[in-house]
């Protein structure tokens, strides 16, 4: 009868207990916000009772992973101080005793543990499902042994070279190509360039500046 | 016509032109222009900027074209020509020039940097890189933006101050060594090189603004830029700073003063006609700058709007996060009206939120105008880290960048080369192929200074001192030179000889009377405008801050500040006072020598 009694306001008070552990700004429990829309836009699924049956077990199996002991279940997680928001507290309570809460450090590690799968079993991100205290590892920098700049830098002066090379050889070659010529002929006669050719003597004049031409400007 | 012939020249008037087009085309237009015209009234600006094209602008290019065409000689050699006791004239032009040369080529090594950093899966100056124990991003780049991080830390791995100086960028280095060895590409072979190259970058830079004008008025947000930009101020036009910025613009952005013109027009034939080529290249410079600016207020308008609704959805989210409402009751349309209700209705939690609340509003993003480097190495890069398909745009910005760079350092390397290699001592022992490398390789050793870590401090001592104050002296001496000295009528003869007509009244009035009298009024408002600035200032980045902060000059580099106005500046009355003595020591020496073979 006593133990009937006592069976009775164990029912009663659990869950009344279960409210005193877990409270907002409980010290051992934790703030998860969850974006549904700005994650799935159209497809958001609705957060109801399933849902948060749902995210009780996840718990549950994250503390077992991380504890690696099959004793943890759907009623070691509490939660609490539901909102429209889609954000609440939990709190996980040791199987051994209903009411001993599993310190802050441990549910820290088992949730970074199974982060990712935690992820995944809502469609979520890191971004979208956040538990508010628990900062999210950043990807690893990818650092390649040759930075890509120095490459596209090594194609851009390689061809640049090339091209000025490839110019002062050229010129080169038509320089010495002239010159054979003008030896073999002995007087280029296409060479214009040079007037005040006559007779085959070069005349090394001045430019006379006050020389105008004004032939072409005379009405005749 | 004796040795004359032998000058190279250009093969057609339109590489003369595109080299003109693409020399004063360059990156003023694209980030001084925007922002004069945010600065002083949108739309309203175009009044003024178009009065002195006509005043001084024109008449000024016109002016420096003939003298190039008709002494065919560079600027050295041109001014003697016209008066020896102003031969210091084309020397000034050629240290001004000379400080260009150093320290512009800079900036087209920056943009190679980013350029070849562009060809990345994730642009680098997109996302903050995490710090060593991969907890959070790096701190500098999270009190500063990614971009200013990427552009102050790791382009520029920029020191404190100016006194703190540091070890050379590689990377830095290496791409001003690819930015100069293009440079002696495109003038190796003189103006039979330089006039292909032309074809190019003084086209291409054209295509890629269309295809950005394209990209950037489809852009979400675009109209509230352009808007603001066009809407104009009208009350503007009575402030004076508007019009003197605009007669400085047009006196910079055609390049005036730095003996590039004089060189390429000495590479004409004789009988040019200049005159309608000065009017297109000025035309077109301006159109340019217009056309640049759209492109530009279209992006601002883009980033702007980005911002204000990235600003909409922090505080949205704060909002619902705070107040655990339901995601969908606020949305970035109701967010100010939330503000209100909530404000009424749970002042006391609302009141708990205190400082994390931000102010988002769409001016002042819009008002934050920038011009120079920042522009256009940090404002647009955050732009088109943006944009859909970033490593493209970026790209193609970066490249039509390096264009405009690319063909004014053209312009500004012909300067110094062509007086160089005019004078008989220097052509005597070297072709041109030795005294162009030369010249690049002494830049280059020069221009490393640039790249180490406070360079970018010396750089904006350069570009704010080097070449501003000492161009309007030489300007101002050129046209009194040619108007009262030599005379305008032998200037016109020597016009009428050229071309076959005669100069017309707008010509000779401009020339004689206004812009002497503009470019008097601008020197006098540059010298009092920096004896009341008081001790001159730069930006300093302070990495605890992650913003710059106004600093004083210290001292030694106040006296270099001074010695580079001086030292072009000085050229012409000492090299008038050399000239005199010379040609009186002559002529006593010649009565001397008169006087003994009569005793004789």
């Amino acid at each position: 009868m006593l133990v009937w009694i006592l069976f009775l306001l164990c029912q009663v008070g659990a869950p009344a207990l279960a409210q005193d552990l877990c409270q907002r700004d409980a010290p051992n429990g934790y703030k998860v916000r969850i974006s549904l829309k700005t994650a799935l836009g159209e497809d958001a699924y609705e957060w109801n009772q399933s849902e948060i049956f749902f995210f009780r077990a996840t718990m549950a199996f994250a503390m077992r992973r991380h504890f690696q002991i099959e004793t943890y279940n759907v009623d070691n997680i509490i939660l609490c101080v539901q909102t429209s928001r889609v954000s609440f507290w939990f709190v996980v309570t040791s199987p051994d005793n209903a009411t001993m809460l599993i310190p802050k450090a441990e549910v820290e590690k088992a949730v970074r543990i199974s982060r990712h799968r935690i992820n995944n079993a809502f469609l979520l991100s890191d971004r979208t499902l956040e538990f508010l205290g628990i900062h999210p590892t950043l990807a690893v920098p990818v650092n390649p042994d040759t930075p890509p700049w120095l490459i596209v830098f090594g194609v851009v002066i390689g061809a640049v070279c090339a091209g000025i090379i490839a110019l002062l050889v050229s010129s080169l070659l038509q320089k010495r190509r002239k010159e054979k010529g003008m030896t073999e002929d002995g007087q280029d006669e296409e060479d214009m360039q040079v007037k005040g050719v006559e007779n085959g003597i070069n005349l090394d004049g001045t430019y006379n500046r006050g020389f105008t031409d004004n032939d072409r400007f005379t009405k005749l | 016509m004796g040795k004359d012939a032998a000058r190279p020249e250009w093969d057609n008037p339109m590489q003369f032109v595109l080299a003109c087009v693409s020399y004063a085309v360059g990156l003023g237009n694209v980030w001084r222009f925007p922002y004069l015209c945010q600065m002083h009234g949108g739309g309203g600006f175009l009044i003024p900027y178009m009065l002195m094209l006509v005043l001084l602008g024109v008449p000024l290019f016109y002016m420096e074209l003939a003298i190039g065409q008709k002494m065919r000689l560079g600027s050295i050699g041109a001014w003697r020509a016209i008066s020896p006791y102003l031969g210091g004239v084309g020397l000034a032009s050629v240290v001004t020039s000379m400080y260009l040369c150093l320290y512009y080529n800079v900036i087209n090594a920056w943009s190679f940097w980013y350029l070849f950093h562009s060809f990345q899966s994730v642009l680098p100056w997109a996302e903050c890189p995490v710090n060593s124990n991969l907890t959070s991003p790096v701190e500098e780049c999270e009190r500063a933006t990614p971009t200013q991080y990427f552009f102050y830390r790791e382009t520029l791995d920029i020191s404190g101050s100016i006194e703190e100086n540091g070890g050379i960028h590689m990377g830095q280095a290496l791409c001003l060594l690819l930015a100069w060895i293009i440079v002696y590409l495109f003038i190796v072979k003189g103006v039979k090189s330089t006039g292909k190259v032309v074809y190019f970058t003084a086209t291409f830079p054209y295509l890629v603004l269309i295809i950005y004008l394209i990209r950037g008025v489809t852009l979400h947000g675009a109209i509230n830029g352009m808007k603001y930009m066009f809407t104009p101020k009208m009350e503007q036009l009575a402030n004076p700073t508007t019009w003197i910025n605009a007669a400085t613009q047009i006196f910079f952005s055609l390049g005036l003063g730095f003996g590039s013109l004089i060189a390429f027009a000495s590479y004409n034939q004789y009988n040019n006609n200049f005159e309608k080529q000065a009017i297109i290249v000025s035309m077109v410079n301006s159109s340019t700058s217009i056309f640049a600016s759209i492109v530009t207020f279209s992006i601002y308008g883009f980033k702007a709007t980005f911002n204000y609704e990235s600003c909409l959805e922090r505080v949205r989210l704060l909002l619902l996060n705070t107040f655990d409402l339901a995601e969908d009751t606020i949305s970035l349309e109701n967010v100010n009206h939330w503000i209100a209700e909530l404000n009424r209705t749970h002042p006391d939690q609302f009141a708990s939120l205190g400082g994390r609340l931000e102010t988002c509003d769409l001016e002042a993003e819009l008002d934050t105008a920038v011009e120079g480097t920042g522009l256009a190495f940090i404002v647009y890069s955050e732009a088109i880290k943006n944009m859909p398909v970033s490593q493209l745009w970026s790209v193609l910005y970066f490249i039509m960048l390096l264009l405009l760079g690319m063909g004014s350092m053209l312009g500004n390397v012909i300067a110094v080369i062509t007086p160089l290699s005019d004078l008989k001592f220097i052509s005597r022992y070297m072709s041109t192929k030795t005294l162009n490398g030369l010249v690049c390789l002494f830049c280059l050793l020069l221009g490393l200074g640039f790249t180490t870590r406070s360079g970018n401090y010396w750089f904006t001592m350069f570009n704010d001192y080097g070449a501003t104050f000492s161009l309007l002296f030489i300007v101002l001496i050129e046209v009194i030179t040619v108007c009262y000295i030599y005379g305008i009528k032998r200037f016109e003869k020597d016009v009428e000889d050229m071309l076959g007509h005669r100069l017309n009244w707008y010509w000779k009035i401009m020339l004689a009377g206004v812009s002497p009298i503009l470019l008097i009024a601008l020197f006098i408002f540059y010298i009092v405008n920096y004896i009341q600035g008081g001790t001159p200032t730069y930006q300093a980045w302070n990495k605890e801050l992650g913003k710059s902060v106004v600093t004083e000059y210290p001292p030694y580099a106040q006296a270099f500040i001074g010695l580079l106005l001086a030292s072009s500046v000085c050229c012409i009355p000492l090299s008038t006072l050399y000239t005199y003595c010379k040609k009186r020591n002559l002529a006593s020496g010649k009565r001397e020598r008169t006087v003994s073979t009569v005793s004789a």
